[in-house]
């Protein structure tokens, strides 16, 4: 059977497809018929997967999908026994796009389509962790188990939420509609946090390393950038694309050939990504062309201060202290006070950010956080307060986090408890 | 060399447990092991269901089917080469579709010379 060429699809080309396809047929359909949107996307793919392995691929797989799934809702509809004189609109409508699929405009039209997408599935009204479900499902293709692994919950917690969030669509029939002038802010800003909690999703540490986690995280890079150049631009949705791509550069360098987890400040800087810190770069500097600032510039700017350092010893600690100052200003965020003490340590030493720290202790937030105690040892411990530092990272290790953290954690205990015994030792000689 | 015959029957429900992601990777797996040295031929069936006929009481009865009574619905086969049956159970349980159905495997009736 060697006659038939060994085919190559894109990578990822069913993910994207399947969203762009979704959110194509729901823009045509309305919200009424998501469910048919997806069961159409769905049956397009199973045909693919039944029929390809004995054919060769479509030479356009993307167009065979989009018809076959197009095809698909035409006749679900003609079969549709409520037969109402809108559904004839509909099946026009849907065959007319299915002849121009080879069309140029049906690119934008799609893109429209997506951004859309993207606007219903992040409405405020419905809850924030369905938002992210939803939009990971809807707009970037992924499947309830993929998303389940993303954020280590169960297929059925997310199955139910994916549910509950469509019914709320429903019943509040929240359109497929761009925004008016009067709710985009608002109803931007729930997109930009929905974008950077899929982000961190797949940023924050897990044990050992899937692939799907860097996938998220470029699929938020890629939405936030199709925001970036549409009608929706603003300078702080510039500002969350040149975050995620200055943070994505570090990717690579964030863990050790053992899976163990390395400090910003003791990273391997040839390891990131050359590219996505131009492209951070690139959109940084769009982003304070205008007179915003918002939270996104602040973190941005931090995440540009380190980038910029040409080794970490050139860290120019003073001004990431000054954007933390700004930050913590405009947040008020304990996670943000934290984050800060470290700079303080760098800018100030350990008995001011151990000064710093103390207010953190007894917040609701922050309790069961093992960056708290962890930040805290590393204070003690330079301050020479090996049995405190100890007690610190000690308390780290009974919270809960993620396995590398765990042995991060324990790394360091145990290099305070070596750092206690020499010490100990030169008194004694003393 | 002895050909063997691979009769795939696909379990639609076990397909539709895929993402999009799996699907394609699905499809890959497919694709690599078709162009395996030893597939010598295959070919997909349209999944509507056809038509058996029959000759009844003389004259040749034509009815649509067959419906499957199963899930299991016929979706295609291969011919591939292998020495021996056991050989040609080895290199068919690396088809993907073990996961989506069920694999027949026949050996053909050699055309003798």
């Amino acid at each position: 059977m060697n006659e038939l060429s060994s085919p190559v699809l894109l990578e990822h080309l069913f993910r994207r497809q399947a969203g762009r396809t979704v959110s194509g047929l729901a823009g045509l359909l309305g919200f009424e018929h998501l469910q048919l949107a997806e069961d159409a996307v769905q049956e397009a793919m199973l045909r693919a997967v039944q029929t390809w392995p004995f054919q060769a691929i479509p030479e356009k797989p993307e167009a065979w999908l989009f018809r076959v799934a197009h095809n698909y809702a035409i006749s679900v509809l003609r079969r549709s026994t409520r037969l109402e004189s809108k559904t004839g609109d509909l099946i026009a409508a849907l065959e007319a796009r299915t002849q121009s699929v080879e069309n140029v405009d049906i690119e934008q039209n799609l893109r429209d389509d997506e951004l859309r997408m993207i606007f219903m599935c992040c409405h405020p009204e419905l809850a924030p962790d369905a938002r992210v479900a939803l939009s990971l499902k809807l707009v970037s293709g992924f499947s309830v188990g993929e998303i389940a692994r993303i954020f280590m919950a169960e297929e059925n917690t997310i199955a139910q939420r994916l549910v509950r969030a469509k019914k709320q669509i429903r019943e509040r029939r929240l359109p497929l509609l761009m925004p008016h002038s009067l709710e985009l802010p608002e109803r931007l800003n729930s997109v930009l946090e929905v974008i950077y909690l899929m982000f961190s999703g797949g940023y924050a540490t897990h044990n050992g390393e899937d692939l799907i986690r860097r996938e998220v995280c470029l699929e938020a890079l890629r939405l936030g950038q199709l925001v970036a150049t549409s009608s929706m631009a603003a300078p702080r949705v510039d500002a969350l694309v040149a975050l995620m791509a200055l943070q994505a550069a570090r990717l690579p360098a964030r863990m050790d050939a053992a899976g163990d987890l390395v400090l910003l400040e003791e990273q391997d800087r040839s390891l990131w990504d050359d590219e996505l810190i131009a492209l951070g770069f690139q959109y940084f500097s769009r982003s304070i062309a205008g007179e915003e600032i918002s939270e996104w510039h602040v973190q941005a700017a931090i995440a540009a201060t380190y980038a910029t350092a040409e080794s970490s010893e050139a860290i120019d600690w003073p001004a990431i202290l000054g954007h933390y100052d700004q930050l913590l200003r405009m947040t008020g965020s304990p996670v943000v006070a934290l984050n800060r003490a470290v700079a303080v340590v760098k800018v100030h030493g350990p008995e001011d950010a151990l000064e710093a720290l103390a207010p953190l202790e007894n917040h609701a937030v922050m309790r069961g956080y093992h960056l708290l105690p962890a930040v805290r040892g590393r204070v003690l411990a330079a301050l020479g307060r090996f049995t405190e530092a100890e007690a610190a990272f000690s308390a780290g290790l009974e919270c809960d986090c993620a396995e590398p953290e765990r042995r991060f954690l324990q790394r360091q205990l145990e290099r305070v408890r070596a750092d206690a015994d020499s010490h100990m030792a030169h008194k004694s000689l003393a | 060399m002895p050909q063997y015959m691979l009769l795939l029957r696909d379990d639609r429900e076990l397909f539709g447990k895929l993402g999009p992601e799996e699907m394609q990777k699905t499809i890959e797996k497919y694709y690599a092991w078709r162009n395996k040295p030893f597939v010598v031929d295959g070919a997909g069936l349209m999944e509507k269901a056809g038509r058996v006929m029959q000759k009844k009481n003389g004259s040749v009865s034509v009815t649509a089917g067959p419906y499957s009574e199963s899930r299991e619905v016929m979706g295609g086969y291969y011919t591939i080469e292998a020495a021996s049956f056991d050989e040609a159970v080895k290199l068919a349980s690396d088809n993907p579709h073990v996961n989506f159905g069920t694999i027949e495997i026949r050996e053909v009736i050699h055309k003798s010379a």
